[in-house]
């Protein structure tokens, strides 16, 4: 039940997140200075939209080859995972995207709900509220 | 009797309609490099690039129209790129305009659209095939791209009643059945283009009456179920057309690939003719081997297409006075990189039966890159030699071996298995099994660095002399390299010059088992003897596990298995499968932080700072040297921004090789990657790492104005809390470092 509830939290959560990412629409600032890896950051983003998960991957990896060390193209690759229940890496990319973002408060915070949702998959509630309230205090 | 001829017929129907409907042709599976990805900014060079199209087999063509060239001038390259289908996409030619910048790409431009391209990918090197059981090795073709005129040659010359017949020629059997009376035994000619198929298709080389009956039975089966142009196909893909050592070419796509290093669809005339005249004898044809021969007989071909009509008169004058148009050598079928063609058939075993590899036509991209591969092969092998010489060593005494990867993502980017990169047999870089030195201390501290109440880079250890008993086993007395103790010293001191004394102290003050169970979190899967002599590398193991550890490492605690394989297409181009890019985070980010920076002291100021002849300062390379004992072993592990790579130099006798870490490894790890141009190495920092000014003397808190003070980073809350007597005591200071303190916390 507790971990329903957290589901239904983080779902929120993530969408509401997820809108603030970066991301390469006009709103906000390009994920990269390359066109290269804004193109293939985009065609990954249509591909996820269009439920081509592992094309969306593979490009995304063809971007960190040229950018080993953008976190956004990290956290975009932990939702990807999320989204195909594959928690453990889920929460590994978004760490991993953690240790490059920096002071880019947002992403971190991105990160830790990606982090949170995971581990509350995986039945770990305690851990799952933890990352929770490390989003939360990101944000604040 | 007849019952019994009946069911043969059966049988044989039976036979020839499985093997027929089911797998034709056993295609070998293809490897191929990783492609290269252009793109503005990227560093990349015009020479890199010919280079690279060179070895693509890219022809510099001044007319620039067909896919598969380029032309170039001084700071730009157009080139006609061919099409490809990749594993998310197929990619169709497009012409290309390249512009650089000195060492960068500055300028993609489609020339057909003139639009400014983000993003363009070349086709990828065939870096090797795994043939099936016979070698028979092909490229197969689909009848409607075989060009109209070598079909019509063919059924001229081979089998002129082709669309006609059943199957046989009664006329031309009963002429040769004429023929063998009169010579005694064997069979010989007569054959229709079916019966020729049946031939290469399901029988063996014996000649016999039995057998040409067969024959003529199952040629006229096939005809009975199937079309005329299918039977063409198959024959098109089928005959044997030519050898290259153990490897047999058989079908026209090959052939054409083999003889012209061109696609089927681009030959002439006389180059067709030359194909039809090898159908009746590759090898004694030859037109490499007996050029006369093969010219007479390509010749004869074309009298004969001309006497039939097929071609006029003039078109025979021209295409006689052509000349043959082969090139000078057989492209090999043998992977120029078998080390890592090695590592990739590895990896697939674990996915895929044996057999499916061999015949499958699977479609395997891999990691390779070819720069890299190129410039590690040159190191490893010039390297060598120079140590040879210099040192009075007889030739080819020493070997070695070398692991490339890419530290965020874990693709072995190139892996050289011997100083003689292109034979074919034991490959160290994955079998070596050797001892490891002091490969293993970087494992020893961060085993301690997790324990930041205990351990920090500032801890001070003692390197005096060390006796250790345990019952039941010898007294265990390692000594320092260098015969001396050091007394106390920095743990990042005693890393940076590779004490002995004190790494072990550390060790067993932490614990063996701690220190394998970290090995194994690294990526070691191989169990290590829990002996105190392990702690100082007595402990085998193969190049490439000492990457896997290293890996871990130089990624920050991410673990990822080391991949050669990207993904895999089916003969079709459809997608089979993907090794996706797969992290697991088995290190807390600090310990692995402060790791990393205390070996970059190994580089900066510890065994490996004769690296700094090599490569700039500025690269802030972490490394790690190895030496076993008797100089057996000589190895080195570092890292850049973006590559990781490990070097073992040594003898397959497993004598003394005269070498340390540094005189030997060290010296191919700095001649490689200083022609690979790195990226600098700034590790990301973890938010619970803070930099604290530590005083050398008295290992206390300073600040920058005493005298030789260096500046660490802790864990937080983990660096001394007293001050050094060396901070002035000015109470203005005192305050200010009070408060500093207090903000840092």
């Amino acid at each position: 039940m507790t971990r329903k509830i957290y589901g239904l939290i983080t779902l929120s959560l993530l969408l509401a997140g997820c809108a603030g990412q970066p991301s390469s629409d006009d709103t906000s600032p390009p994920v990269s200075d390359k066109g290269a890896v804004v193109a293939l950051f985009d065609s990954a983003k249509a591909d996820a939209t269009s439920g081509k998960l592992d094309t969306a991957a593979a490009a995304l990896e063809r971007a960190l080859r040229i950018e080993p060390h953008n976190p956004a193209l990290w956290h975009e690759l932990a939702k990807l995972r999320l989204q195909q229940r594959q928690f453990d890496q889920a929460a590994s990319l978004a760490a991993k995207s953690n240790a490059w973002a920096g002071n880019n408060k947002s992403l971190r915070a991105g990160n830790w709900r990606i982090i949170g949702e995971a581990r509350a998959q995986k039945g770990d509630d305690q851990g799952a509220q933890n990352a929770f309230n490390k989003a939360a205090e990101l944000e604040k | 009797m007849l019952t019994f001829l009946v069911i043969f017929v059966l049988y044989l129907d039976f036979t020839i309609r499985t093997q027929f409907e089911g797998k034709r042709w056993a295609l070998p599976a293809r490897v191929y490099a990783r492609p290269l990805e252009l793109y503005p900014g990227m560093k990349l060079s015009a020479e890199q690039l010919t280079a690279e199209l060179t070895a693509l087999g890219y022809r510099r063509d001044t007319a620039n129209e067909e896919p598969g060239t380029f032309r170039r001038t001084k700071d730009e390259l157009e080139i006609v790129s061919r099409p490809f289908r990749f594993w998310d996409s197929a990619q169709e030619s497009r012409r290309l305009r390249v512009e650089f910048n000195g060492s960068r790409l500055a300028v993609l431009h489609d020339l057909e659209t003139h639009i400014p391209l983000n993003l363009a990918r070349l086709d990828p090197l065939l870096i090797g095939s795994i043939y099936p059981a016979h070698n028979e090795d092909r490229v197969l073709v689909r009848l409607n791209e075989v060009p109209l005129d070598l079909v019509r040659a063919l059924v001229t010359v081979e089998d002129r009643k082709f669309y006609s017949h059943h199957g046989i020629d009664p006329r031309g059997i009963a002429r040769a059945l004429l023929a063998n009376l009169r010579v005694g035994n064997g069979v010989q000619g007569g054959s229709t283009l079916t019966q020729q198929l049946v031939k290469n298709f399901y029988l063996t080389a014996e000649r016999t009456l039995r057998r040409k009956a067969v024959e003529v039975i199952m040629a006229m089966l096939l005809e009975l179920h199937y079309q005329k142009d299918e039977i063409l196909e198959a024959y098109v893909n089928e005959i044997y057309l030519g050898q290259e050592g153990g490897r047999a070419i058989h079908g026209f796509g090959l052939a054409s690939q083999f003889y012209f290093a061109r696609p089927l669809n681009q030959l002439q005339l006389p180059q067709i003719a030359l194909l039809i005249g090898l159908v009746k004898g590759p090898s004694y044809y030859d037109p490499r081997r007996h050029r006369e021969r093969a010219l007479a007989r390509r010749n004869l071909v074309l009298t004969e297409l001309a006497g039939k009509g097929f071609i006029d008169q003039e078109q025979m004058i021209a295409a006689k006075a052509a000349p043959l148009g082969v090139t000078s050598k057989a492209p090999s079928g043998a992977s120029p990189y078998p080390a890592f063609l090695d590592l990739v058939h590895r990896q697939l075993r674990r996915d895929y039966r044996e057999q499916d590899l061999r015949s499958e036509g699977l479609q395997i991209f891999t990691t390779l890159d070819p720069q890299i591969q190129r410039v590690a092969e040159k190191a490893l092998a010039a390297r060598l030699s120079l140590l040879e010489k210099h040192r009075g060593m007889s030739a080819k005494m020493l070997e070695g071996a070398i692991v490339v990867t890419s530290i965020e993502n874990g693709e072995v980017l190139a892996l050289v298995g011997g100083r003689d990169a292109r034979f074919e047999g034991f490959n160290r870089a994955l079998d070596a099994e050797r001892q490891i030195g002091s490969l293993i201390k970087p494992v020893i501290y961060l085993t301690a660095l997790e324990r930041p109440t205990s351990y920090t880079l500032a801890t001070l250890l003692d390197d005096g002399p060390l006796v250790w008993r345990e019952r039941g086993t010898k007294d265990w007395t390692p000594n320092n390299y260098d015969k001396k103790s050091h007394g106390e010293v920095m743990l990042q001191t005693a890393l940076a010059n590779s004490y002995n004394l004190s790494t072990a102290r550390l060790g067993l003050a932490i614990g063996i088992p701690q220190i394998m169970e970290n090995l194994h979190r690294l990526g070691v899967e191989r169990e290590l003897a829990p002996y105190p002599s392990t702690l100082l590398g007595s402990s085998n193991l193969t190049p490439l596990e000492v990457t896997q550890m290293y890996q871990t490492l130089a990624s920050g605690g991410f673990r990822m298995p080391l991949r050669a394989i990207r993904e895999i297409l089916t003969v079709n181009g459809e997608p089979l499968q993907r090794y996706p890019l797969a992290v697991e985070q088995t290190i807390e980010p600090a310990p692995s932080y402060l790791l990393t920076t205390a070996l970059q002291t190994v580089v900066r100021e510890g065994t490996a700072q004769a690296l700094n002849q090599y490569l700039s300062p500025d690269l802030h390379i972490a490394g790690k040297t190895g030496t076993t004992d008797d100089l057996r072993d000589s190895w080195f592990a570092g890292y850049t921004g973006d590559r990781l790579a490990i070097v073992w130099v040594g003898r397959d006798d497993n004598r003394s090789a005269g070498l340390t870490g540094a005189s030997g490894a060290m010296t191919v790890w700095g001649d490689m990657m200083a022609q690979l141009d790195p990226e600098p190495l700034l590790p990301a920092q973890p938010e619970n790492i803070e930099y604290v000014w530590i005083d050398p003397v008295t290992h206390l808190r300073a600040d920058k104005d005493c005298q030789g003070a260096v500046e660490l980073p802790f864990i937080r809350d983990s660096a001394p809390d007293e001050t050094s007597p060396c901070v002035s005591r000015s109470p203005m200071k005192a305050i200010k470092g009070w408060f500093r303190r207090l903000f840092e916390r």
